[in-house]
């Protein structure tokens, strides 16, 4: 009696298995396919590593790579992001004259989530784990907006108000957008994740906890 | 013996030529100054870029806190040595006493770079500097 007990528990836990690993797989693949019958493609890369060499190779892309948005992105954000997209470039993609007035298309509360599902299967090993806290210390506060100046092409809220720079992506509100340990990452090896930018390099400017530091405070501007 | 020499030298070059490249993006100076530094100084380098003025490109957010430098105008780029402007592209602001705002482009730009954009800069001015 206990061992066939034993064997239908079995059979149901590799039944439940069985239809949680299936469903996984099957809302992979419609997000990707989704992804893919809305021709997201054509603007967003998915594969890396990233080849760009030159201005030319970034200036003709149409959009940011998400071959590691698992990594750069929170899940919940994305999903309410892909819904309901609003302004994260303040100037068009690749521009540094012209206001961005673009609508990004918008899904719907289901291919939200299942395009979310897919774009979170997409990470990169240089992004693991390494540590950081997000907090807007006022450690991280002073490094962005004054030692290393980062609030000049970025901008963050500043009480009531939004100040810094339009060049690069809209921090106001980064911390609900992006895990600190991909900024870390992204500051720690540029090479990887964007070879050819306009931020600069900081890799030998900046030291590894006031990288940290940095990361940290960019993930929890809210 | 003068062949030898002669083939020396033109081995020398070769590896000059490709070590100044390094991991250089641009062609031309001209083209790293659109990339990187008319982000603040404008692509006409009148230090209007879309950073220093937002309004200027229809963004309601306030202009930069200081005002970045008039590369065309010959009163301010004369004080300045080609030195002191190789360092403020390679150190940032703060290695010359100016804004941090202005960030450090020497681990981003390689050394002939940053001489060439100098001497692109001496051109938007039009002038030779102290």
């Amino acid at each position: 009696m206990n061992v066939s007990k034993a064997g239908r528990l079995t059979v149901l836990l590799g039944l439940t298995a069985f239809v949680v690993g299936v469903s996984w797989n099957l809302s992979y693949a419609d997000g990707k396919g989704i992804f893919a019958s809305k021709n997201c493609g054509s603007c967003h890369q998915t594969e890396g590593p990233a080849t760009e060499k030159t201005f030319d190779d970034q200036l003709k892309k149409k959009g940011p790579e998400l071959w590691y948005s698992g990594s750069k992105f929170k899940k919940e954000w994305l999903v309410e992001w892909l819904e309901k997209p609003t302004t994260i470039r303040l100037l068009k993609y690749n521009s540094v004259t012209e206001k961005n007035t673009e609508k990004h298309p918008a899904l719907s509360k289901s291919e939200a989530g299942e395009v979310a599902g897919y774009l979170m299967t997409l990470t990169a090993k240089e992004a693991a784990a390494a540590g950081v806290t997000e907090a807007s210390t006022p450690m991280g506060k002073n490094l962005f907006q004054k030692k290393y100046g980062c609030v000049g092409c970025h901008s963050v809220k500043a009480g009531a108000q939004k100040v810094g720079g339009v060049s690069g992506p809209d921090l106001s509100e980064a911390g609900k957008r992006l895990n600190g340990n991909w900024v870390y990452a992204y500051l720690k090896e540029p090479k990887v994740f964007k070879p050819v930018k306009r931020m600069p390099v900081f890799v030998g400017i900046i030291n590894d906890n006031e990288m940290k530091t940095v990361a940290g405070f960019v993930a929890a501007q809210k | 013996m003068a062949k030898k020499i002669l083939l020396v030298a033109f081995f020398s070059i070769g590896v000059m030529a490709f070590a100044a490249k390094g991991t250089a993006f641009a062609v031309s100076a001209e083209e790293n100054y659109k990339f990187y530094c008319a982000q603040c100084h404008g692509m006409d380098g009148k230090g209007e870029g879309a950073n220093a003025k937002p309004k200027v490109v229809g963004i309601d957010l306030p202009e930069m806190s200081v005002t970045p430098r008039n590369h065309t105008s010959p009163e301010d780029m004369n004080k300045l040595t080609d030195i002191d402007i190789e360092n403020a592209i390679s150190g940032g602001g703060a290695s010359v006493s100016k804004s941090t705002i202005m960030p450090p482009f020497g681990k981003t730009l390689t050394e002939a770079e940053i001489k060439d954009l100098t001497a692109y800069l001496r051109k938007l001015c039009k002038c030779k500097g102290k």
